[in-house]
């Protein structure tokens, strides 16, 4: 699993590649926790992610809570479906903003 | 005529990749779509992410079994371990589907994320080995 990042009017941009599972979720975790400590106001872009489980999920938990105190957002774009349908079954869709591509949610962040 | 596949993993999740390359595999040999291995690798990686993590308090290096059946539009999955007794269905937490972030927990959520993808799922202690058992019809 590979991560880019980009810096967008304030907002980070974190693009993540392949599989988000129990072996990769960690270094994921790492890197959405950093962009959060780091001030920003966080973009997850799964246009590239082909897969997700529920370690994947508990990464984004751990960086929404730590978000939350410190007034950063982290918004989610481009879940392809069976990834959407494991955030409905899951109740994290209503964890966080969700939106269909990452310019949307960095324009939606950056506002 | 059916599809058959069986993968076998050491304890090690590292091998999950492996396994969900062969499931890919597996589902487009048998003319399914491509939700359908989603559906099946979630369940792997949940069920054995749980075995891995917690089955072998003993350590070592131990054989995980995962057999995978096709006939036609009907699924039937196997995942065989030696490791500590336990059954997912009865003993994992329940799920947390509704907290707040900063209330919500994870525990469980896999095996609830199992149940909710197949049409059946079932436990058997057999041998001195966790057996779980899948089946999963899929729409046409």
């Amino acid at each position: 699993m590979n991560i880019t990042e980009e810096q967008t009017g304030g907002v980070a941009v974190l693009k993540p590649s392949g599989r988000i599972d129990s072996a990769t979720a960690g270094e994921f975790e790492k890197r959405l926790v950093a962009a959060v400590d780091a001030g920003n106001r966080v973009v997850v872009d799964m246009a590239q992610l082909g897969y997700i489980s529920s370690a994947g999920l508990r990464a984004l938990l751990v960086a929404a809570k730590k978000a939350r105190p410190a007034g950063g957002r982290i918004a989610l774009a481009a879940m392809a479906p069976p990834i959407r349908e494991v955030f409905d079954l899951s109740g994290f869709s209503s964890l966080f903003e969700i939106y269909p591509d990452g310019p949307a949610a960095v324009a939606a962040l950056a506002a | 005529m059916g599809t058959r596949l069986e993968v076998v993993l050491d304890n090690d999740l590292a091998e999950l990749e492996r396994l969900a390359g062969a499931v890919d595999d597996f589902v487009d040999a048998a003319g399914l779509p491509p939700e359908v291995a989603f559906k099946l690798n979630l369940c792997f990686d949940e069920l054995i992410t749980n075995t891995v993590t917690y089955g072998y308090p003993d350590g070592g290096r131990h054989a995980i079994r995962v057999r995978l059946e096709a006939e036609g539009r009907e699924i039937r999955a196997e995942v065989e371990d030696d490791a500590a007794a336990f059954d997912p269905f009865t003993e994992a937490p329940p799920p947390d589907l509704d907290s707040d972030v900063d209330t919500r927990r994870v525990g469980g959520l896999g095996v609830y994320l199992v149940q909710r993808s197949v049409d059946r799922a079932t436990y058997r202690r057999d041998g001195g080995r966790n057996l779980v058992h899948l089946a999963l019809a899929v729409p046409p």
